[in-house]
């Protein structure tokens, strides 16, 4: 309920200096964001205190490397969702990559620089092929990436008659398990990739349309925004994101395998949530679903480090998901527009 | 004055000292409300005023901070909309709350489905009970039949049949008509009124006088959260209830006609066809110059602006913008080239509820808050600061979310979107749909504003009243075409109807002189 809009009621245009631009402190208390990296920052303290092996140099640089590459495929994931989207054919992808990588860097000897480039082409052709299909066909995004996920995995499977391939040189190699200062090179690249999605999503047009498109596609597009190319954008990074995060991870492994990046769909997902947005489309933030990446990893390795069963974790990280959104839908509820 | 009536029966539903805040907002102070079976209460105020806050208490959906419900004098709790219906009160929303896919039947049975021996649905018993609703309401429909192939009117009739099916002895119809034509209106008034003799007590909110006046018994007023008068509908007129509904005098609503048609011709539509609803549609619009544009629903009129707007394909006919023949295969194209639509359904197509007011208002100049592709949120917030002022939007803040605003602040949010791209031609879908009286003055004056500047409007409207108060010319559209066009000063409701329903045809002599 909010007030009415007599004709009698006063000008509106009295507006105070204070109003106008709300401090940066006071905006990022109120951001749900900030309740997120407080559960962060607890684990962290909390397991810390309780094992003693997690706390350490060596633990952290291993999570982070864990994390940034979970990282770099929910950052995709988040455009998709803002949109109101699913893009459920990333994991796929990334083994369809990796396959590609190990192709093209071993079998082909290709010179780096046209191999990696050809590697990220992989995925973002992917995307591009599934933002396409969403546009031309009509069917829902849960559909096409769902036939997505299998193609990819079944030409990755098929191409290699599901063998791996091993060889790659030290250079390649340094993507995935070298450092610069200390810091892993995923880390390194995840938070470039990071602060890129931020300032597209936030401060571009096309970002911000992303979410207008996420609000009300029929109004976005009698608003004039190109609705069909906003979707085939989304689509494309999403590709383009599990490429790059695969790239890092077939040289952190040392290895290209079809069998990689399987069930990372809903990791990617599920950080995008924990990091606010709806999957009705129209929120999502950079910042959440980084900080949701890295609490599943955390509580991956907590678990390790607590020494639970590693067949435990799958079943902790679902019951996270489920409490994470549930706080965020109380919290939205408890404050009204 | 009407203390032997209360004497005689207790009241179906008596709301004594209802009271309801919200932060910031205190949205019920202590109402009182009476309905009694075998009447109509209109319920009328401002959006805002706190009538569905009052009815949603009634519905269950929000619970009082203070204040006592009883039913047929029992004091009764009502915690949830299923201590609603099992009391006997049926709430018909604005947006239908009817599934679309399932058939009628399905519908009007849903929670009650009979049940054969074996345990399973019976559905001869179902369609049986289906049909004797419909026929109480003096409606037939085939009961299998999807709901959502029927009219808007008819589905209404579906979800009047499940309350009565139901059981309901109360049923609340909030804005019932909003999306009706003059026709169904009647139909729906009818249906009220037999409703009425069957002794189901109706609370009737609307904002538009002629039915509250055709159908009320009595009648309730709100403004900002209090009673402000309960009057029996005999014993009132439109011009006190306004007086009351807004607490001063509104005169002259629509305003000061301009200087009629004087600029030259920004938009000329010649034989246009699109989709199965345009089949052959012509007008001009000068500079300056309101067009209404009347039909019945379905008659091609949103079709139309769509068309030229670039939103639907054009199949056939010619369309000039400033004497430049254009065909917009994007609506962003049709905006870049000074068109501007408001959509007739600012919730489902019009506005992102979700987003802040500021947003809502640039999302069509993404230029102007831009700067090399980069966004700027100063320009932004400036743009929307400057048309908070302009339009008088009163919102907390443009940071607001527009789906907290109340309907007139979100048909002028709608508006602004428009106005900051400063087109040569505004095309305007129902502007005032589902606005209380004093934002529609206020839209009113807007669209004067705007056609003072020079500004070509079109306004599509089912209002017929605000049609003819509006318009410097009327064109009136029956199936897909242009049956005729009046002038401000010949145009009378009987006229316009008479085009609209095919009547009387009248060939489009505007249209026709610009031919040749």
């Amino acid at each position: 309920m909010t007030s009415t809009a007599t004709a009698g009621s006063p000008p509106d245009n009295a507006i105070a200096p204070d109003e106008q631009r709300e401090p940066w402190w006071r905006r990022a208390l109120r951001a749900r964001e900030l309740g997120l990296l407080v559960v962060v920052a607890a684990i962290i303290v909390v397991l810390g205190l309780v094992t003693d092996n997690f706390v350490t140099v060596d633990n952290l640089v291993v999570m982070a490397r864990q994390a940034a590459l979970v990282v770099i495929i929910a950052l995709g994931m988040t455009f998709v969702i803002a949109t109101g989207g699913i893009d459920l054919s990333v994991g796929s992808v990334v083994a369809l990559t990796s396959v590609a990588t190990g192709y093209w860097v071993i079998s082909a000897d290709l010179p780096f620089a046209v191999a990696i480039p050809l590697a990220v082409a992989t995925g973002l052709a992917c995307g591009l092929v599934n933002g396409a299909l969403i546009l031309l066909t009509r069917v829902p995004p849960f559909i096409i990436t769902l036939g997505m996920l299998g193609i990819a995995r079944g030409v990755a499977l098929g191409l290699t008659s599901g063998s791996t391939k091993t060889g790659f040189g030290a250079p390649f190699l340094a993507l995935g398990q070298g450092s610069w200062l200390g810091i892993p090179i995923p880390v390194w690249v995840a938070l470039v990739l990071a602060v890129l999605a931020h300032l597209v999503l936030t401060r571009t047009v096309l970002g911000r349309h992303v979410y207008f498109v996420g609000s009300n596609e029929p109004a976005a597009q009698l608003s004039g925004i190109r609705v069909d190319r906003v979707k085939l954008f989304v689509y494309a990074v999403a590709g383009t994101m599990a490429a790059l995060s695969s790239l890092l991870e077939t040289a952190r492994l040392s290895v290209a395998q079809p069998s990689a990046g399987v069930g990372y769909e809903l990791t990617a997902i599920g950080a995008v949530v924990i990091g606010g947005a709806s999957l009705f489309g129209g929120s999502g933030s950079i910042l959440g679903t980084v900080l949701g990446g890295t609490l599943l990893t955390l509580i991956t390795n907590g678990l390790i480090a607590l020494q639970v069963s590693a067949y435990w974790q799958q079943a902790v990280q679902g019951l996270v998901i489920i409490a994470a959104v549930t706080l965020n839908e109380w919290r939205s509820r408890r404050s009204p527009g | 004055m009407t203390g032997t009536e209360e004497q005689a029966a207790v009241p179906l539903v008596r709301m004594t000292g209802i009271s309801k805040s919200y932060p910031g907002v205190r949205a019920l102070a202590e109402v009182d409300l009476t309905v009694r079976a075998g009447e109509v209460l209109a319920l009328v105020g401002e959006n805002g005023a706190g009538k569905s806050t009052l009815l949603k208490v009634l519905g269950g959906v929000v619970s009082p901070d203070a204040g006592q419900v009883e039913i047929a004098g029992e004091p009764v709790r009502l915690a949830g909309p299923r201590d609603s219906q099992r009391h006997g009160i049926a709430v018909i929303h604005q947006e239908l709350t009817l599934a679309p896919d399932l058939s009628v039947a399905e519908n009007v049975m849903v929670g009650r489905e009979p049940r054969t021996r074996a345990g399973l649905v019976d559905r001869s018993a179902m369609a049986s009970a289906t049909r004797s609703a419909l026929a109480e309401l003096g409606v037939q429909v085939d009961p299998w039949t999807p709901v959502g192939r029927l009219s808007l009117a008819r589905q209404q009739m579906v979800e009047v049949a499940r309350a009565l099916a139901q059981r309901a002895r109360l049923i609340i119809m909030d804005e019932p008509t909003s999306a009706l034509t003059e026709d169904e209106v009647d139909r729906l008034l009818a249906t009220v009124r037999r409703l009425r003799d069957n002794g189901v007590a109706v609370v009737y909110v609307s904002h538009r006088m002629r039915e509250i006046f055709e159908v009320a018994d009595r009648i309730t007023v709100m403004r900002d959260g209090q009673v402000t008068g309960v009057l029996p509908a005999a014993q009132t007129d439109p011009d006190d209830l306004v007086t009351r509904m807004v607490g001063r005098e509104i005169d002259r609503l629509f305003g000061e006609h301009g200087r009629a048609g004087v600029g030259e011709v920004v938009l000329e539509v010649r034989g246009l066809r699109a989709g199965p609803r345009v089949r052959d549609v012509s007008f001009q619009v000068r500079a300056g110059e309101v067009v209404g544009m009347a039909g019945l629903v379905g008659s091609g009129r949103t079709e139309t602006a769509k068309a030229v707007f670039g939103a639907e394909p054009i199949t056939a006919g010619e369309v000039r913008l400033r004497g430049r023949p254009v065909r917009f295969r994007h609506p962003g194209l049709a905006i870049r080239a000074g068109l501007a639509y408001l959509s007739e359904d600012r919730k489902l197509t019009g506005l992102f509820l979700d987003q802040p007011v500021r947003s809502n208002i640039a999302v069509t100049v993404p230029r102007q808050v831009a700067s090399r592709g980069w966004f700027q949120p100063r320009r932004e917030r400036r743009l929307a600061e400057r048309f908070r002022a302009a339009l008088r939007i009163v919102c907390p803040g443009v940071d607001a979310r527009v789906g907290g605003l109340s309907g007139g602040n979100q048909q002028k949010v709608a508006l602004a979107k428009w106005l900051a791209t400063e087109p040569a031609v505004l095309l305007l879908d129902e502007p005032t749909r589902g606005v209380d009286i004093g934002a529609k003055a206020e839209i009113y004056r807007i669209i004067r504003g705007l056609a003072a500047e020079g500004v070509g409007i079109v306004l599509i409207s089912s209002e017929l009243t605000e049609v003819l108060g509006m318009s410097d010319r009327i064109v009136v559209l029956c199936e897909g075409r242009t049956a005729g066009e009046l002038a401000a000063d010949e145009a009378t409701e009987e006229g316009v109807v008479a085009l609209a329903t095919g009547v009387r045809a009248r060939p489009a002599d505007a249209a026709g002189e610009a031919r040749s």
